[in-house]
Formats: C-alpha cells, structure tokens, sequence
C-alpha cells in the first residue's frame, strides 16, 4: 500500500513546474521569481563542495521527473551532472531544450585563463564560475531566470513580472545596505583557500594576495605554505577567508604561524546552519570581515 | 638580384600567408567548433607475480575456466589479459570521442588500442528525444548487467577484474552488438529497468555458431541469433549521506563453446544458458572527498547442454564423445573502500566461489569450491586526471595441469592517466 502511495506522490506535483537545479542559490532565487506555480527541486547539498557532487541515483530520479533544468554552467556541474542528465532521458533538461538554462551565458565571467591547460590545476577555460557571489550578478540572473520561466509557462509570465520587481526593488535596497557595510573595507588584502570569492571580491575591492592551493584542485605542498607564510609576514594581509568544504587543517596551521585569523565564508545555502536564503547569505558575508 | 628576388617572393608568400590566417568564426567552411569530446587513458603496470608467465597461462579455475590471465593465441591472434606478464605491462590506450548527432541522438566510440591491435571496445547511439523516462541505445556496448559490467576497467577499484566476471565471462564482460532499452520509473525514489537483446557471442560462456562443419560433418548445429537476452531492474535510495543501490539481473542465451583446436584438451560445449546477478553497494560519503563503501556482488550461472570431448578432426565426419552436462556454478566478491580525500583512497576485496557443480551423464564431477581470493589495494590521485595505484593479490583458485591447487602472489603497481575531456563520474 504504501509503496503505491510513493508512486502516485509525482501526480500531485503536476499542478505546477518542477524545475530542478543544480545548487541552492538557484533554487532560492527561482522560487523568489516563480513563486507559488513552480515547485524547486535542487540537485546538490549547500555545505558540500559545488566541484565535486555525489551522482547519487536519486538524483537521476529527479532530473526524470523535472519539467526544467537551472544550471550554473561555467564548467561547475562538468564531474557530476552530465552523466545524470544521460540517464535521466528527459528531453525536457537536456541541453539545449529550451526548458534548459545555463546561467553563465548570461555573465561576464571573470579570470578566463589565457592558457588553457591542464599543468595549471584543474582550471575552468570559460573563467572563474563562481559568480553568484557579486550581489550584482544576481540581478542579473533574477532576469534571466523571469524571462526563463515566463518563456516555458507563458501564462504565468504576468506573476513572474510582478515576482521580479518585488525580488529586485528588495534586493537594490539589501545592496545599497552591503555596499555602505563593505564601503571602509576597499583595498583589504586577504588569502583564500580556492579562488570562489574572486566575484565578490572584486565587488567590494578587496585583494586577493594568494591561495593556499597552488593550483585549482592541486593540495598545497610544505614549500608552497612555507612561502604563502612569507608573503603574509610581508605583505600582512587581513585574513584567510577559507570555504566550509575544505579541511582547515592547513589555514589554522598557517594562521599559528602568522597570527592572521581564518574567517569562513559560506558559499551558498545551508552551508552555515543560519544560512537561509540569499540574502543572509550576502548579510554573513558583508559581517564577516567587521572584526 | 637573385637574393632580391627570392627575399621578395619570400615576403609575397608571408603577405599570403598572414591574410590566410583569419579567426574560426570568420572561415567560410569552418568546422573544427565541431569536433566531439576527445579523451585518450593510459594504462600501464608493473607485475611481480611468483609464478612464471609461461606457467601461468596453464592455470585453470577448474570447471569454470581455463587460461585467465597470460598471453594466449587463437586462430593467429594474440590476446593478452590485462597485467599478463611479469615486469611492465602496457594494458591499453583506450581513445574517447563522443558527441551529439543531431537533436535527437548522441553516439559514443570507445576504441581499445593495444600492442596487439585495435578493438572497437564500443560504439554506440543512444537517444535523447524520447522522453517518458525513455533511452535507446544501439550499436556495440557493455550490457547494464549487474554493477560492474558497464563501467570500464579504469574505473574499477581494484586493478583487475572480479574473479566470478572474469571467469564467467571473460575480460570483456557483456561487450556485445545488440539493442538497449531502458526506462527510469517516475517515481522520487530511483527505479530502473532495462531490456537487451544482443548478439550473444562471449567467448566464455554464450555464442551461437555452429561447431565443426557446417556440412553433416558438424558437432553442434548454430542457433538463430541474436541469441542473448538481458534484463535488470535497479533501484536506489538515500538515508542522509549514505546511498544504498541494489540490483537484480538475469541473462538468457546459447552457448556454444568451440575449443576444438586447443591442443592440451580439445572440447566444444552446445547448450543453452542462463546467467543471473544479484548487487548491493552501500556508499557513505563524510564530506565532499572522503566515503566509505561497501560493494557485492553475485553471479550465479547454469549452463545445460553436451559436452563434445575426445574431438577428432582428423577424420571426416568428426570423431567425438558426446555427454550430457549440466554446470550449476555461483560466485561473489565483496570490496570495502575508503577514500581518506581527493587522493588517498584504500580497500579490501574478498572473493570466492560458493558453488562449482559439473554434471555429466547424471554423475557429479565434484569441482573444488574453496577457490577464493584477497586482494589489498591503496592508491594516490595526483588530480582526477592521474591514479597510481599498490596491489597486492593473494589468489588460491587457480590449479595447475596436475590438478594441484597454487597460491599465487601478485603484486601490481598501475598507472592510470587520462588527458582530453573531463569524464563525469558515474555512482
């Protein structure tokens, strides 16, 4: 019996859109603009990092039964995504359908290599595809994602219209707020562990000096720390904003040595329990460095 | 004036060449931007085996098969097993290129090169416009059977093949031509099942040609291909941050065995087959990088027919015994692997055979079951692109010519490296 309640639980969802993403921050801001006709379904866990997805089986379920697929693109998804869509078989998110969306064709992607190979770490050739971390882009995908939406589910095009301005004229207000917060912090210099914040430090002037991994994807070896530790004696940088996903093992090391703190800095959704949504994630980010 | 002459023309000629040179998108008839997804995977080893290569390929699993690892002739091709021979081994270079066909198919090459030649591993077109949960696959590939069948050798744990497939099967597992039809169930939780039907002509267990001449001098007449049958379901489901994936299989088809031309036991086998899978992998993950997994899995196979022995094909028609058999035999391997973080990964593999039951003429030949095989394996990933990795195996299933049980040691080091495309990783 319960198993054919399991199996009749799709039918109730048919009311509305179900479009799947692939990271948090996408769902959040696909609900934001679709609201009440469209149902979220999101792929990867917040706090897990966004490289490395497990393909679990379950996913190849939900991909299945979506009526739109949302992706980051950049090359983000490229370890764990195109095999699901594979077994997903569903016309509907596949590439290039029109139910299909790849948010970084609708960015300025920053940091594109000028040599693309693969000596130097585990790059992305398109750019940086961390993008979502400039408050501004997400301006500009709520746009892509109303005229995405409005574009498969043409008679709720007027709701997504009004679901936008409402998102936008909030979040104008929330950015004016971040930009006087992070007005005095123009020209910090900071080291990270992988580049992620490359978008929202170039949003609010920081420097970045140095990451802990040499390369993209490459651990760091003892010479490279020994040298990241005299760069930071000399360049005597703010902190280290490391990720949530990777061991900070070798932060807090480098930190005793220089005596620079380690702040973390969540990437998206629920990857710090008081995450919750966009912009408590951009209000943490904007208060991490008040210390 | 010579020297003016040839320096002018030299400079016309670089003029030329430097208008030549224009940017893709402005070259009339350009179509490099449509070159497919190209990946190229090395694999080599270093064998240390306390058994010499030319004893080695004498060894037999007995009842279940003859020859598993070495470098052996048939019909003037060489074929070598993977990490055949002591010293360095150059398994494969395996060569990638898959692409979208049009907006309705994808197809997919995978080519097996060797020292020995090249083998269309797979090729394939898989649909993608169906929708309803729906693929076709068509053209030559590894059937879906059980867990292991469709992934590739480099993306096993472990540097060889499960003793119950190899055996079964062969090195190639279900590698067959054939049709696939597979549909994922609408439901949250993951359901699958799929259909095949292919050619059936695995060397080890399956095949359908007719055995001798195909005049009345024929041991064993061939059977209307295709010839094999597959079907699986699969299904999976999440607890937190552990996956459990569990599937069942079956296998039907006919066999016919020719080993007529071997020289230490000639002997040909014609029957009908069936073969049948059972896989269970339980994977935990901690955080991104680091997971612990359980993986199992059993083949149970029967193969119902007559054996063809004492062949003589000197004589015209030819000579031989003919008895029933009946073999009924059923194996499994069980690994553990742990990923400490992107690059150190460990595990365990225990493997055995639970039933080895040849029957022929009503008379039970009791085959040895206490044929088993640990294997101890740690492995470092420079990136994703470069895997090296320590073997050690311990492999007590093999007999040699005098019905003596060995204990073979082995140690493998393999290199794994892959340049090109970024393969997606499979559960």
């Amino acid at each position: 019996m319960k198993f054919f309640l399991i199996l009749l639980l799709p039918l109730a969802l048919f009311a509305k859109l179900n479009i799947a993403v692939s990271y948090p921050y996408i769902g959040a801001l696909t609900k934001s603009i679709g609201g009440k006709n469209i149902n979220i379904i999101v792929l990867a866990k917040g706090d897990w990092d966004p490289h490395f997805v497990v393909p679990r089986p379950s996913l190849i379920s939900k991909i299945r039964n979506a009526d739109g697929l949302i992706i980051n693109g950049g090359q983000l998804e490229i370890g764990w995504l195109p095999q699901l869509i594979n077994r997903g078989a569903n016309p509907k998110t596949k590439v290039g359908a029109k139910s299909f969306l790849d948010l970084s064709h609708h960015i300025k992607m920053i940091l594109k290599p000028k040599n693309v190979d693969r000596s130097g770490g585990d790059i992305h050739p398109d750019g940086n595809p961390h993008f979502h971390l400039d408050p501004n882009n997400i301006l500009i995908l709520a746009d892509t994602i109303k005229r995405y939406l409005s574009s498969i589910d043409i008679t709720n095009s007027k709701a997504y219209e009004k679901n936008y301005e409402i998102f936008i004229k909030m979040f104008k207000i929330k950015i004016d707020e971040w930009n006087k917060k992070m007005s005095n912090k123009k020209g910090l210099k900071v080291i990270q562990f992988h580049n992620n914040l490359a978008y929202f430090i170039k949003a609010y002037g920081l420097k970045n000096i140095a990451t802990i991994e040499p390369l993209p994807g490459i651990p760091a070896s003892s010479k490279h720390i020994m040298n990241l530790i005299k760069l930071i004696k000399k360049e005597k940088p703010f902190c280290i904003l490391h990720d949530v996903y990777h061991s900070t093992k070798t932060a807090k090391y480098i930190s005793s040595k220089t005596d620079i703190p380690i702040v973390l800095m969540p990437h998206d959704i629920n990857s710090l329990d008081s995450i919750k949504d966009l912009t408590s994630l951009f209000d943490y980010l904007t208060s991490a460095l008040d210390d | 004036m010579q020297k003016i002459l040839l320096s002018s023309t030299l400079c016309a000629t670089m003029v030329c060449a430097s208008i030549d040179i224009l940017p893709t998108e402005k070259r009339t008839f350009e179509q490099s931007k449509f070159i497919p997804d190209i990946s190229l995977i090395l694999d080599a080893s270093f064998v240390n085996r306390d058994i010499a290569d030319d004893e080695v390929t004498h060894l037999e699993i007995p009842g279940i098969a003859h020859g598993l690892i070495g470098t052996h002739g048939h019909d003037g091709d060489t074929h070598t097993s993977n990490n055949a021979n002591n010293g360095f081994n150059l398994n494969y270079a395996e060569l990638v290129l898959s692409s979208s066909v049009d907006p309705f198919f994808t197809m997919d090459g995978i080519f097996h090169y060797s020292e020995n030649g090249v083998e269309i591993e797979e090729l394939y077109f898989t649909s993608t416009a169906i929708g309803f949960g729906t693929k076709i696959k068509g053209g030559k590939f590894n059937s879906n059977f059980g867990y292991l069948n469709e992934q590739h050798y480099h993306s096993y744990s472990f540097a060889d093949m499960p003793l119950v497939y190899e055996s079964f099967l062969g090195m190639h597992g279900i590698n067959e031509k054939g049709l696939q039809l597979q549909w994922t169930a609408p439901t949250s939780t993951y359901l699958m099942i799929g259909l095949e039907i292919l050619q059936g002509d695995n060397e080890q267990m399956f095949g359908n040609q007719t055995i001798g001449f195909t005049e009345d001098g024929s041991i064993s007449q061939y059977a209307d291909a295709p010839s094999l049958f597959v079907t699986y379901a699969k299904t999976s489901f999440d607890i937190d941050d552990t996956t459990i994936l569990a599937g069942v299989s079956y296998a039907k088809g006919t066999t016919r065995l020719d080993r007529s031309d071997e020289e230490e036991n000639a002997y040909a086998i014609s029957g009908d087959s069936m073969l049948y899978g059972i896989d269970l992998t339980i994977k935990h993950y901690f955080n991104s990088y680091s997971f612990l997994s359980l993986q199992s899995e059993f083949l149970g196979r029967k193969i119902e027919g007559i054996l063809y022995s004492d062949i003589d094909t000197s004589v015209m028609p030819y000579t031989f015994t003919a008895q029933d058999i009946t073999k009924t035999q059923s194996g499994i391997y069980t690994q553990l692997i742990y990923a400490n973080n992107k690059n150190w990964a460990m595990g365990l593999r225990y493997e055995t055979f639970l039933k080895n039951d040849i029957i022929l003429d009503n008379i039970n030949s009791d085959k040895p079951t206490n044929l088993d095989k640990y294997s101890l394996m740690i492995e470092y990933n420079t990136s994703e692109f470069a895997k090296f990795r320590l073997q050690y195996n311990r492999n007590n299933a093999l007999y040699n010519e005098k019905g003596e049980q060995q204990h073979v040691n082995t140690i493998i080091l393999q290199a794994n490296i892959s340049i090109g495309a970024h393969a997606a990783h499979s559960f």
